[in-house]
């Protein structure tokens, strides 16, 4: 009987750390929501965050935008769901949610920019080429493109992260529609 | 029929794991956060001193700090300790680009953040003080004399102050640090 409780134990012990361990390296709390590719949490940081968000929050180290600062979305695949893959070309654009500024940037899993020989890891709304619609194309890839061009350095996957800044949506982010956000379409792979 | 016990035994033991693996899991999850070792304030903390101003490298592949960080965003932080008196924090605001004060506690939560348009004459200004020192303060205050101080009550007694500057191009980066190596935060006498 007590052989049989301690092996429970065990085993119980192994289980619980290893999902533990696993739900953290998803990343995400309870609150996060998806928006097509991108997920948001949009209580990170807040005093009423869900245990998962604040378990991930202590790991990560990362300093979190506030709700009247900003909004951090990040996407790890494009909009027909398969994984971002370093050798394909990505088409990034169109529109975001209002906001005063944002940024896209190229991140690897860690959350850090990832080295290129161009130096470019992100944009922002103020520098970017614009086309006569006011809207925006952000090729994504390995090999330079004309226009706005964020490289993919290194092999590795990776996650793209748009931040907007000081965004009427802060509050209500879980309700952004779809057709806002930025779509990421894979155009072509080697 | 010898199995039947046999598998019993097995669905005994499955059962026992399975209600030890989900205490395991909930223990570690409500317990990470208390442990606090990886967290934002451990890695500023070896940094610099509190209330000193220390400006974060730009993110980049190199800057392997803080994760998620915007390259296009300059970041500055202070410690502060309450128990040596409020704490008054003044930045000053670009008013031509976005910059924000944000007030985070020990554990990492943000109990109050300001953007440059809340700024009175350029200057980002807060007072950060404790449930008690707010008491003594507003007993003070002067009825006749409007409180012209934004008044943050921070739950705990240690924390940090991060501003953020955005620099619109990639050329006026420099000019976002200079903006957030301005963020100052000093002690004031505790109220009587």
């Amino acid at each position: 009987m007590l052989v049989k409780a301690l092996i429970a134990c065990v085993i119980g012990l192994v289980v619980g750390l290893w999902a533990t361990a696993a739900s953290l390296r998803s990343g995400r709390g309870f609150d996060a929501a998806t928006i097509g590719a991108w997920t948001v949490s949009e209580k990170a940081g807040a005093p009423d965050a869900d245990p998962y968000t604040r378990a991930n929050l202590e790991r990560s180290g990362e300093i979190p935008l506030a709700a009247g600062e900003g909004l951090q979305f990040i996407a790890r695949t494009d909009d027909s769901g398969a994984t971002l893959d370093p050798r394909c070309v990505y088409l990034v654009g169109h529109k975001t949610p209002p906001a005063r500024y944002w940024t896209l940037s190229l991140i690897d899993r860690q959350g850090f920019p990832v080295e290129n020989p161009a130096g470019r890891y992100g944009f922002r709304s103020s520098e970017i080429v614009r086309g006569a619609d006011g809207g925006f194309v952000i090729a994504v890839s390995a090999s330079a493109h004309s226009g706005n061009w964020l490289p993919i350095g290194g092999k590795d996957r990776f996650a793209l992260a748009l931040r907007l800044y000081d965004s009427p949506v802060s509050a209500t982010a879980g309700a952004i529609d779809k057709a806002a956000m930025p779509r990421i379409v894979r155009e072509s792979c080697l | 029929m010898n199995l039947k016990p046999a598998a019993i035994n097995v669905l005994m033991v499955g059962l026992g794991a399975a209600m030890v693996a989900a205490l395991v899991h909930i223990v570690a999850i409500l317990v990470i956060p208390l442990y606090a070792s990886r967290d934002a304030f451990a890695r500023l903390s070896p940094l610099g001193p509190v209330n000193a101003t220390i400006v974060l490298p730009q993110p980049g592949p190199q800057a392997r700090l803080i994760p998620f960080g915007d390259p296009a965003i300059a970041s500055s932080f202070c410690r502060y300790d309450l128990s040596a008196g409020p704490l008054r924090v003044k930045a000053p605001a670009d008013p031509s680009g976005f910059s924000s004060l944000s007030f985070h506690t020990r554990r990492g939560s943000i109990f109050y953040a300001i953007t440059d348009k809340a700024a009175t004459h350029g200057m980002l200004e807060a007072l950060v003080l404790t449930e008690e020192q707010l008491r003594a303060l507003t007993a003070k205050d002067d009825e006749d004399v409007p409180v012209t101080d934004l008044r943050i009550v921070s739950a705990t007694n240690s924390g940090f102050v991060v501003m953020r500057s955005l620099s619109e191009q990639p050329s006026l980066y420099p000019s976002a640090e200079s903006a957030v190596r301005a963020l100052n935060c000093a002690n004031e006498a505790i109220p009587e």
